[in-house]
């Protein structure tokens, strides 16, 4: 019984070609490796996504709370089609990226989510992530949307996505752009990178398991610093709220 | 004129500070009147660019001057752009030089990352001339593109060169634990491998991502105090022995020559000449390097190297920690940030850290002479500062 | 009727300044607004020039040219260009549009093309 129903509930695959694996090299000199993630390697994802979910600046928490619900529902067979690459520097998680097929001509991006900053892997992350709709999967445009004024300046406006506003993008219905096959071939040289096939020594490293990030983004110190500062110069209210969670220095 | 000597300092990390603007400066501020050892001044300076429009905060010296508790000392706020640290610092000089005052704080805070990156582009565009330059969406780094494209098709300086200084600072910045960025970069990363283009793009032709200094909040602070206070306090005897200041035409186009930075070259004139000092004497500077072409423009033009060869001196290794004239050694603007009021005292921290002999792995051997030139506005509002130790 | 950009002359020494000096810079002795408007030249020479990618948020375009022209008579202003290939020296004309849209401005200045 609880098998046909399990058979009803899964979303139906689509065959969809596997990802090459590439590599590229950062500008602090590190090679990093972009391959695609299995099932099973989601759960450690997840591990790493979590404290995201409590960075309550550039968008973070959103995008961090969208991927775990996206990773989830792929690991528990509730979301169809979705494809999953991560981009790994000597092991350790640098970004996440995904997306997911509408149909064989069109695909739409979910999320980039960047571990490491400072060395644009987000801006990498997201380019292979369109190879792989474009190249791979053969599809003939990309429906994306943007959460943070950053991601838009850098995809819609950089890359020229064409609007596409009657279609709602399922990530809370906004209005979607669209990258097309020819918008991708006129940006690929300048943004799209990476080497092929990888090194196996960097590409078994990459393989072995996905290590957690070193240095991700962390909470701010005063969750409500941000805030309260507009309304609060002279800070008596952080103090406050600081003596609240921590106790008076005289209480010790 | 009284001497005027440096008796305490103080700096928060550059980063993303999620604090209050004037918290930022008050905490710097509390750091330098603890080395100096004091708790009471006459008077306050604090640089600051942005309060107004980025922060909603104005009259930022008043916040400040209550929150460690000093009132009721004199203060008062400084915007002169990027430049506001060495107006501030030049305005507490003239206070305790012209024995008005005896000690004096002099604070420069920046919080530009409460606003987002589009935001924070336009802010900094607004120190352009409003109806020759502001309208036609000019932002500073298109300024220092142009004229990096001029000092290209003159001198030959390539794209290299200003790889180079980009990679020098910001991997300087690793041996100073304040500095906002604290990842290294090779030139084969930025530059000369398949993948440079993306990892370097382009933000103005033809200057790249990493010619840029990044975005950054802090707050350094000094104590400017009179030579007997000096004394009295027991502190290192640091001097600032000359101050320079000179301006020129507000709209990029009315330059008179467009690569010179006629401004830089007077400030830097009238420095040394109130010092009594030559470029040679220098032992460590810290020169402005917003955009990498800016650190090799103002070593030729504060007369470290003749004009258009300070790429050649940068070539040789001559501006690197252990060459003929270090320069930015903590990391400059490039690798230490840019919280734009903050810097011109950031400057001054580190020249006067340097003299004092705490530089650390930074540490020019032997650094008696320091020299900081504060470029404000796109070159045409300047400050450049000696300082001296005397032992 | 075509739009201009205007340069002022010192009513007393002649001197031009774009943009607006309150002071001559020449003779320094004008009184208060003692300058005639001129318009300024339209064509001239490219001095230099940049592409800019990261623009204010009021520019929602990816990329602006911007160039410092040296105009006919000898005057220098900064424009915006529309212009594939820009190179230093080469000959540029330039017509007056809207360079900048605020939510309840337009702002007018030179747009220089390929002479």
């Amino acid at each position: 019984m609880s098998v046909d129903l399990e058979k009803i509930l899964r979303p139906v695959e689509s065959p969809m070609v596997p990802y090459e694996p590439k590599y590229m090299l950062l500008a602090s000199g590190e090679a990093a490796v972009v391959r695609q993630v299995d099932r099973d390697e989601i759960p450690d994802l997840l591990k790493y996504v979590e404290p995201l979910l409590h960075v309550e600046r550039d968008y973070y928490d959103v995008v961090a709370s969208r991927v775990y619900a996206e990773l989830l529902g792929h690991y528990q067979y509730r979301f169809q089609d979705q494809y999953v690459l991560a981009v790994q520097i000597d092991g350790e998680l640098a970004a996440i990226v995904n997306g997911r097929q509408v149909n064989p001509k069109l695909g739409l991006s979910l999320h980039t989510l960047a571990f490491r900053r400072g060395l644009r892997v987000g801006a990498h992350a997201f380019a292979a992530k369109m190879e792989y709709h474009i190249d791979a999967l053969g599809h003939d445009e990309v429906l994306v949307v943007a959460e943070s004024p950053i991601g838009f300046r850098r995809w819609m406006i950089e890359y020229k996505l064409e609007k596409r506003f009657d279609i709602p993008h399922e990530l809370g219905g906004v209005p979607s752009w669209a990258l097309t096959r020819e918008l991708f071939d006129r940006a690929r040289s300048s943004l799209v990178v990476g080497r092929r096939p990888v090194p196996p020594e960097l590409l078994d490293k990459a393989m072995e398991a996905i290590l957690p990030p070193s240095d991700p983004p962390t909470p701010a110190l005063d969750p409500l610093a941000a805030t309260r500062s507009m309304y609060d110069p002279t800070a008596t209210a952080l103090v406050s709220q600081r003596w609240e969670m921590e106790g008076r220095p005289d209480d010790a | 004129m009284h001497d005027v000597y440096v008796a305490g300092i103080g700096i928060t990390t550059f980063t993303r500070l999620e604090y209050p603007l004037s918290e930022i400066a008050s905490y710097a501020s509390m750091m330098a009147l603890k080395d100096a050892g004091i708790t009471e001044v006459d008077q306050v300076y604090v640089a600051n660019m942005g309060g107004a429009r980025v922060n909603h905060q104005t009259a930022l010296a008043s916040a400040v001057v209550d929150s460690l508790s000093l009132t009721p000392a004199g203060a008062a706020a400084i915007e002169n752009g990027p430049a506001s640290g060495g107006s501030a610092i030049k305005a507490g000089f003239q206070a305790v030089a012209s024995g008005m005052d005896d000690v004096v704080l002099v604070a420069g805070v920046e919080r530009m990352r409460e606003v987002n990156n589009l935001e924070a582009t336009d802010f900094v565009a607004t120190l352009t001339h409003p109806i020759a330059e502001y309208i036609y969406g000019v932002t500073l780094p298109a300024h220092a593109a142009m004229f990096t494209r001029l000092y290209m098709e003159k001198y030959g300086v390539t794209e290299r060169h200003l790889a180079m200084v980009g990679v020098k600072n910001q991997n300087a910045a690793l041996n100073n634990v304040w500095a906002h960025l604290q990842q290294e970069i090779t030139l084969e990363g930025i530059l000369d491998s398949p993948e440079a283009m993306t990892n370097n793009p382009y933000v103005a032709e033809p200057l790249r991502f990493f010619d840029a200094c990044p975005v950054s909040d802090g707050g350094a602070a000094l104590i400017l105090v009179s030579k007997e206070k000096a004394k009295e306090l027991g502190r290192p005897m640091i001097k600032i022995s000359g101050v320079g200041q000179a301006t020129d035409t507000h709209a990029v186009h009315e330059r008179s020559e467009p690569t010179d930075l006629l401004a830089v070259r007077k400030a830097a004139g009238d420095a040394f000449a109130m010092a009594g000092l030559t470029p040679d004497d220098v032992d460590v500077a810290e020169l402005h390097d917003a955009f990498t072409i800016l650190e090799i423009a103002e070593s030729e033009e504060v007369g470290f190297f003749p004009k258009g060869e300070g790429h050649l001196a940068l070539e040789k290794g001559e501006t690197a920690l252990g060459g003929k004239i270090p320069i930015n050694v903590g990391g400059g603007l490039k690798g230490r940030g840019h919280p734009v009021g903050a810097t011109g005292v950031a400057q001054a921290w580190e020249i006067v850290t340097q003299l004092r002999g705490d530089g650390g792995d930074r540490q020019v051997e032997g650094a008696k002479v320091g020299f900081t030139c504060n470029f404000g506005g796109f070159g045409n509002n300047v400050v450049c500062l000696t300082f001296e130790r005397e032992d | 009727m075509a739009r201009e950009i205007y340069a002022y002359r010192c009513r007393l020494c002649d001197t031009m300044h774009y943009p607006f000096r309150m002071v001559c810079s020449g003779c320094k002795q004008n009184d208060f607004f003692e300058f005639d408007t001129v318009p300024l030249p339209k064509t001239g020479k490219l001095l230099t020039f940049t592409k800019v990618y990261n623009l204010p948020a009021q520019y929602e375009v990816a990329t602006l040219g911007l160039g410092i022209v040296e105009l006919e008579n000898g005057m220098r202003m900064l424009g915006q260009l529309e212009i594939e290939d820009p190179e230093i020296g080469m000959e540029v004309a330039g017509t007056v549009e809207i360079v900048r849209k605020e939510p309840y401005d337009n702002y007018y200045g030179m747009v220089f093309h390929a002479a």
